[in-house]
C-alpha cells in the first residue's frame, strides 16, 4: 500500500524531514524580513475595475476631492485675540509647508477671502494676514466672520471658541510617523488657554489600519501563551504540547512566508491569518495525540515506532479530509472581489495544507526523535472519570434525541430571528473605543462644525451638455435638495456646493441684503456672478464644485458620523431627488471615501455570503465524496450551519454590525466546524463497523474523537478569549466570536450531528436497536 | 492694463548696456515708451490638470494718462457673460488701484475694492501683478548673472519684494538684452517654493513697439496654467478720454 510505504518512509527520515523544514522556514522567514511590508492605503483593498469605484475615483480627479485633516485651535475665551489668531495663523503656515500636504489645500480663516457688498461696489478682502491686536480690528475681524456664511459655522464655531484649519491630503501619504509629527507640531501651539485637536478621516483610517495589526502582534504570543499552558493540561505532555505548537508556528510561518516570497503586501484582513491558523491548527496534532494516547493505554508495551506508525495509519485520513475541506473553504473567498480577501483566503488555504503536512510529518519525527508522550499511571483514575463522562454523555444524546432536536430548532428560529436585526457598518471610528481621544476629537469637532465625515454627491449632466450648472432651475432644486437633507436629518451638519457661492455673490453685489441670498433668475446672471467670483476670489474654490464646462457638480455633505446608518439615510433622501434631476438630464453619482467604505463593505459581505454558500456546497460535496454517501455529507454540514446561523444571530441581538472583520468570521465557523464534523464521523465509521452497536459506536466514538474535539475547543476557546483584553475593540469582538464559533460546533457535533448519524443510520441499520 | 502687461517687455532702447545694475535694468524695462494708447483682442484659455478649456474673449482699450493709467475691458465670449465689462485706473503713485465692474444681467456697476494686489486676473493664473501693475521701488533688484534662452543672451535679475509679507518671497526675470523683453520668469511663493512660470511665446514688432502677442503662465503648484493671445491690436489711435467711464461700462461692445 502507497501509504504504509509513505509512513515508513515519514519515520525513516525523521531528521532529514525535521531539518528540511527547519531550512525551508528559515528561507521563508528570511524573505518576510526582507519583503514583508504593510499596506495602510485603503485605496488599495478597493477593487479598482467595480464602476463605484471608478467614478468615484474620476470625480476625486475632477473636484479635487481629498480626505481633510482637521486641526481643531479651541480658546475658551473665544478665539478673537491676537494669541489664537496667531496661532491659527502659524500652524496654517506649518501645514501648508509639510511635505505631505499642498500648500493650496490647506484652508483656514488665514487662507480665506471675504467677500462682502456694499450698496455702491463688492468689497474684497482676505480675514486677516497680519494678526490684529487692536480690539477694533479684532472686533471688526469678529463681525466679518460672522457675517459670512462661508466662514461661520465652517472655519469659525458659532460660538465663536473653536477655529479649524483644514488640510487635505492624498490617500498614500498618511503614516504613523507623519500622524506622530502632526501631533507633536501641533502640540507645541497648546498652552494654558489654548487646546488643539486632530480629527479627521486620513487620522481615523491610518490610526484603525496600524492599530489593529499592532494589537494583534501583541496579542496574538499571549493567545500563544495562554494555548499553550492549556494544551499541556489536555495533553499532559511537554513533548505533544510543543510539537503540536510547532505545527501552528510552521504553518503560519510558511503562509506569511510565501506571501513575501510572493511579493504580496500584509493587509489587515492578512493578520486574520494567524487567528484562522492557531483555531485550525492545533486540532490535527490533538487528535493525533489523543489517539496516540488511547493506543498507548491499551498497548503498553508499544515501542515508539509501532505507536507512531498505529497514529498515522489510522488518522492520516480524517486529518488530510479535515485540512482539504478546510481549504476549501478558504479557497472559495476567491469568489470575492476584493484582493486582499482573495489573498486571504488563498494563503490561509496554503496554511492549513501546510499544517497538515506538518502534523503528518513534524509530529511522527518528533516522536521518533523525542520519544513518546509519558503516560502517568497516577491519572488512570481521572482518565477514567473522563471515559465515564463521556460514556453517560453518549447515551443521555442518544436517549433524549428529541431534545437535542427540539433545543437546535429552538436556536435556530432565534437565530434567524436575530440575523433579522443584523446591520452592516463601514464606520471607522466606531471600531474605536467610546472614550478614545480619537473618537472624543471626532465628537468634539462634530459638535462645533458640520461633521467630520463628508459624502460627496456627484451631479453629471454628461460632459457634452455643458453649463448645465448655471440653469437657475437646476440651482435651485440642487439648493431645496441641500436643504431637505440638512433639515431632516440631525447627521447631517451642513452641506456645500455651487449654490453656496451663486447665493453668496447675489447677496455681495445687492448690498449684502440677506433676501437676496438665493439663486437669481436668470442664467445669465449666475454666469456673470461666478465669473466675478473667479475675478476677486480664488477660482480655484470653483474647480471643487463645478467642473470646467458646468457639465458636473460637486455637492459636499458634512456628516457627524460615519456611521453606514448615517451614510445610508443621508443617500435615501437624496435619491428622492433621483427622478427631478433625471428629468433634467442629470444622473446622481457619489464619491469620496466615505462613500466607497460603505461600497466596499457591501462588496466585502456580498462576497462573504457567496463564499459561505459555495463553500458550504463544497463541503457538502467532498464530504459526501469522502464517506460515499450524500446522506452524511448533509449530515457533517449541519454543525457548520448552526454554527453560522449563531454567529450571525448572537451578532443581530448583540447589536455588533457586520464589518470586514466580523464577516470573515463566518470562515472559521466553516474551517473549524468542519474539522470536528470530519473526525467525528471517521471515528463512528470505523467504531460502527467494530462494534455494530449505536449507542457503542456513539460512546465509543464520545471517547476517542468527542475528546479530542473537547480538547481542542477548550484550547482554543481559552486562547481566543484572551482577546476579550485587547484595547481594540474590533479584536474584542473577533475573539468573543472565534470562541462562541468554536464554541457551538463543537456542542453542535456533539450533540444534533451524533443525533442525526444516529436516526439516519448511517452505517449502522437499526436492527441492534430494535433487539434492545 | 494691457499697457501694464506690456511692461514685462522692454522697449528698443539704444541706451548703454554696459554693467547695468539690477535696478537700471527692471527699471528700463518698467519705464519705456509703449504707446500712448492701445486697443486689442485678447483670448485667454484656461487650461486644468486634466486638460479642460475655458476660453474667453475680451475686447479691450487702454491708455496712459500720465500719472493714471486706465483700461476698460468688455467680454466678447462666453455668450452669458458678453458684455459684462471692466474697468481699472492703475495709479503712479501709492494709492491703489480702482476697479469697476459692470453686470448686465445686473445691470449695476460695483466698486470693487480689493487690499489685495493678489488677485487673480479673470480667473486666470496672472495677477494683477504679474500683469505689470508693479512699481520698481516694491523690490530690491539684483543682477544674478547672464545666460543665453532661446539663443538669446539675456539677464538674469532677482527680484525680492521689500513688503516681507507679500505674496511672492522673490521673482526671477530673464530679460532679453537687445530688446530688454521678459521672456520668462519664475515666481517663488511665501515659503520660497516655485510657484509659477511665466514664458513668453511670441511677440511682434507693431507700429514700432514690441508687444508681446502670446504668453503663457504656468501655476506648478496647482498644475493650471493660462494662455494669452492678442490680436487686431491697434496702437496710439486716439482713444478717447471718455472712453474709460462707468457710463461707457455699460454701453457694451
Amino acid at each position: 500500500m502507497i501509504m504504509e510505504k509513505l509512513f515508513q518512509k515519514i519515520i525513516k527520515a525523521h531528521w532529514p524531514l525535521l531539518i528540511g523544514t527547519l531550512i525551508l522556514s528559515a528561507v521563508f522567514f528570511w524573505f518576510m524580513l526582507q519583503n514583508s511590508e504593510m499596506e495602510t492605503d485603503l485605496d488599495e483593498y478597493m477593487p479598482q475595475d467595480h464602476p463605484a469605484f471608478i467614478y468615484s475615483d474620476e470625480a476625486e480627479e475632477w473636484f479635487g476631492i481629498k480626505d481633510g485633516i482637521i486641526v481643531a485651535i479651541e480658546n475658551p475665551d473665544g478665539i478673537y485675540n491676537a494669541e489664537t489668531l496667531d496661532t491659527l495663523k502659524q500652524l496654517t503656515r506649518t501645514l501648508q509647508k509639510m511635505d505631505e500636504i499642498r500648500k493650496a489645500d490647506v484652508t483656514s480663516l488665514y487662507t480665506a477671502d471675504n467677500i462682502t457688498g456694499t450698496e455702491l461696489g463688492l468689497d474684497v478682502k482676505e480675514f486677516y494676514k497680519q494678526v490684529p491686536s487692536s480690539p477694533e480690528a479684532l472686533n471688526r475681524l469678529k463681525q466679518h466672520v460672522e457675517t459670512n456664511e462661508m466662514a461661520h459655522g465652517r472655519l469659525v464655531s458659532t460660538d465663536g471658541r473653536v477655529a479649524i484649519i483644514i488640510a487635505e491630503i492624498e490617500d498614500d501619504v498618511f503614516t504613523q510617523e507623519f500622524y506622530e509629527r502632526i501631533l507633536s507640531t501641533t502640540a507645541q501651539y497648546e498652552t494654558d488657554k489654548i487646546n488643539i485637536h486632530v480629527a479627521g478621516r486620513p487620522i481615523v483610517e491610518g490610526t484603525m489600519a496600524l492599530l489593529g495589526p499592532k494589537d494583534m502582534k501583541k496579542m496574538v504570543p499571549i493567545v500563544l501563551l495562554v494555548i499553550v499552558i492549556v494544551l499541556y493540561f489536555m495533553l499532559r505532555s511537554i513533548k505533544s504540547t510543543l510539537l503540536t505548537m510547532s505545527v501552528v508556528f510552521f504553518s503560519v510561518l510558511w503562509a506569511f512566508g510565501l506571501m513575501a516570497v510572493l511579493n504580496i503586501p500584509i493587509y489587515a484582513v492578512t493578520t486574520m491569518m494567524p487567528v484562522m491558523l492557531i483555531a485550525i491548527g492545533v486540532a490535527d496534532g490533538i487528535h493525533l495525540y489523543s489517539h496516540l494516547q488511547l493506543f498507548l493505554r491499551k498497548n503498553l508495551m508499544a515501542s515508539k515506532k509501532e505507536a507512531t506508525l498505529e497514529m498515522l495509519r489510522k488518522m492520516w485520513k480524517p486529518v488530510a479530509m479535515t485540512s482539504v475541506t478546510t481549504s476549501v473553504g478558504f479557497i472559495s473567498l476567491l469568489t470575492s472581489e476584493v484582493l486582499p480577501i482573495k489573498y486571504f483566503g488563498v494563503f490561509t488555504a496554503f496554511g492549513v495544507m501546510a499544517a497538515m503536512f506538518f502534523s503528518l510529518v513534524i509530529i511522527p519525527a518528533g516522536i521518533m526523535i523525542f520519544g513518546l508522550p509519558k503516560i502517568k499511571k497516577q491519572k488512570t483514575y481521572k482518565k477514567d472519570t473522563t471515559h465515564k463522562l463521556a460514556d453517560v454523555f453518549a447515551m443521555k444524546v442518544i436517549r433524549n434525541k428529541s431534545w437535542s432536536m427540539i433545543i437546535t430548532a429552538i436556536i435556530i428560529v432565534l437565530s434567524v430571528t436575530g440575523m433579522q436585526k443584523i446591520w452592516i457598518n463601514s464606520s471607522f471610528l466606531e471600531k474605536f473605543e467610546k472614550d478614545s481621544d480619537i473618537v472624543r476629537t471626532d465628537k468634539f469637532i462634530n459638535e462645533h462644525f458640520g461633521g467630520t465625515t463628508t459624502l460627496n454627491l456627484v451631479l453629471d449632466a454628461g460632459s457634452e451638455n455643458a453649463d448645465v450648472f448655471k440653469e437657475p432651475g437646476v440651482l435651485r432644486l440642487v439648493e431645496k435638495m441641500q436643504k431637505h437633507v440638512e433639515d431632516s436629518l440631525q447627521i447631517v451638519g451642513n452641506s456645500f456646493s455651487l449654490v453656496d457661492y451663486v447665493n453668496r455673490m447675489n447677496k455681495v453685489m445687492n448690498a449684502d441684503k440677506e433676501e437676496f441670498n438665493r439663486v437669481p433668475g436668470s442664467k445669465d446672471m449666475v454666469a456673470q456672478y461666478l465669473l466675478l467670483y473667479e475675478m476677486s476670489g480664488d477660482p480655484e474654490n470653483l474647480n471643487r464644485v463645478v467642473d470646467y464646462n458646468y457639465s458636473k457638480m460637486n455637492v459636499t455633505y458634512q456628516l457627524k458620523s460615519d456611521n453606514s446608518k448615517a451614510i445610508n439615510a443621508t443617500l435615501g433622501i437624496i435619491d428622492d431627488y433621483a427622478n427631478d434631476f433625471k428629468k433634467k438630464g442629470i444622473e446622481i453619482n457619489y464619491a469620496g471615501s466615505g462613500y466607497k467604505g460603505l461600497v466596499f463593505t457591501d462588496l466585502i459581505l456580498e462576497g462573504q455570503i457567496k463564499s459561505l454558500i459555495l463553500s458550504l456546497l463544497i463541503v457538502v460535496i467532498l464530504l459526501s465524496i469522502m464517506f460515499k454517501k450524500i446522506k452524511i455529507g448533509l449530515i457533517g454540514a449541519v454543525p457548520i450551519t448552526i454554527t453560522a446561523l449563531i454567529s450571525f444571530g448572537v451578532m443581530g441581538f448583540l447589536n455588533i454590525p457586520l464589518n470586514t472583520t466580523t464577516a470573515l468570521l463566518s470562515s472559521i465557523a466553516i474551517g473549524i466546524g468542519i474539522d470536528y464534523a470530519v473526525h467525528f464521523i471517521e471515528q463512528y465509521r470505523v467504531n460502527a463497523r467494530i462494534t455494530g452497536d449505536k449507542l457503542l459506536t456513539a460512546q465509543k466514538t464520545m471517547n476517542h474523537s468527542g475528546r479530542a474535539i473537547t480538547y481542542n475547543a477548550i484550547v482554543v476557546i481559552a486562547g481566543f478569549m484572551v482577546l476579550l483584553f485587547s484595547v481594540f475593540p474590533p479584536n474584542r469582538e473577533l475573539g468573543a466570536l472565534v470562541s462562541l464559533n468554536m464554541f457551538t460546533s463543537f456542542a453542535g457535533t456533539l450533540t444534533i450531528m451524533l443525533v442525526l448519524l444516529n436516526k439516519s443510520n448511517a452505517y449502522i441499520k437499526n436492527i441492534k436497536e430494535k433487539i434492545k | 492694463m494691457l499697457i501694464s502687461l506690456l511692461v514685462l517687455s522692454g522697449a528698443f532702447q539704444n541706451a548703454n548696456t554696459q554693467s547695468l545694475t539690477g535696478k537700471e535694468i527692471i527699471d528700463k524695462t518698467y519705464n519705456r515708451p509703449t504707446g500712448e494708447d492701445q486697443e486689442s483682442d485678447l483670448k485667454m484659455t484656461l487650461i486644468n490638470s486634466a486638460g479642460d478649456t475655458r476660453i474667453r474673449e475680451i475686447k479691450q482699450f487702454t491708455k496712459d494718462m500720465g500719472e493714471v493709467e486706465k483700461s476698460i475691458m468688455f467680454f466678447i465670449s462666453p455668450a452669458d457673460v458678453r458684455n459684462t465689462s471692466f474697468m481699472n485706473w492703475s495709479y503712479d503713485d501709492d494709492r491703489a488701484d480702482d476697479q469697476w465692474i459692470y453686470l448686465p444681467a445686473l445691470n449695476k456697476v460695483k466698486r470693487i475694492s480689493s487690499d489685495s494686489k493678489s488677485d487673480y486676473f479673470m480667473g486666470s493664473d496672472f495677477t494683477y501683478d504679474d500683469l505689470g501693475d508693479r512699481k520698481l521701488e516694491e523690490d530690491t533688484h539684483e543682477l544674478l548673472r547672464e545666460e543665453n534662452i532661446n539663443g538669446k543672451a539675456c539677464y538674469v535679475v532677482q527680484s525680492i519684494p521689500v513688503d516681507k509679507d507679500y505674496m511672492y518671497a522673490k521673482t526671477i526675470t530673464w530679460l532679453e538684452k537687445e530688446t530688454f523683453i521678459g521672456v520668462k520668469k519664475e515666481f517663488y511663493d511665501e515659503d520660497g517654493d516655485l510657484l509659477k512660470i511665466l514664458s513668453i511665446k511670441e511677440y511682434n514688432n507693431i507700429d514700432g513697439f514690441d508687444i508681446i502677442t502670446f504668453s503663457e503662465m504656468k501655476n506648478i503648484q496647482k498644475d493650471h496654467r493660462t494662455e494669452m493671445k492678442l490680436s487686431k491690436i491697434k496702437i496710439n489711435t486716439g482713444v478717447s478720454d471718455l472712453k474709460f467711464s462707468e457710463r461707457m461700462m455699460t454701453r457694451g461692445l
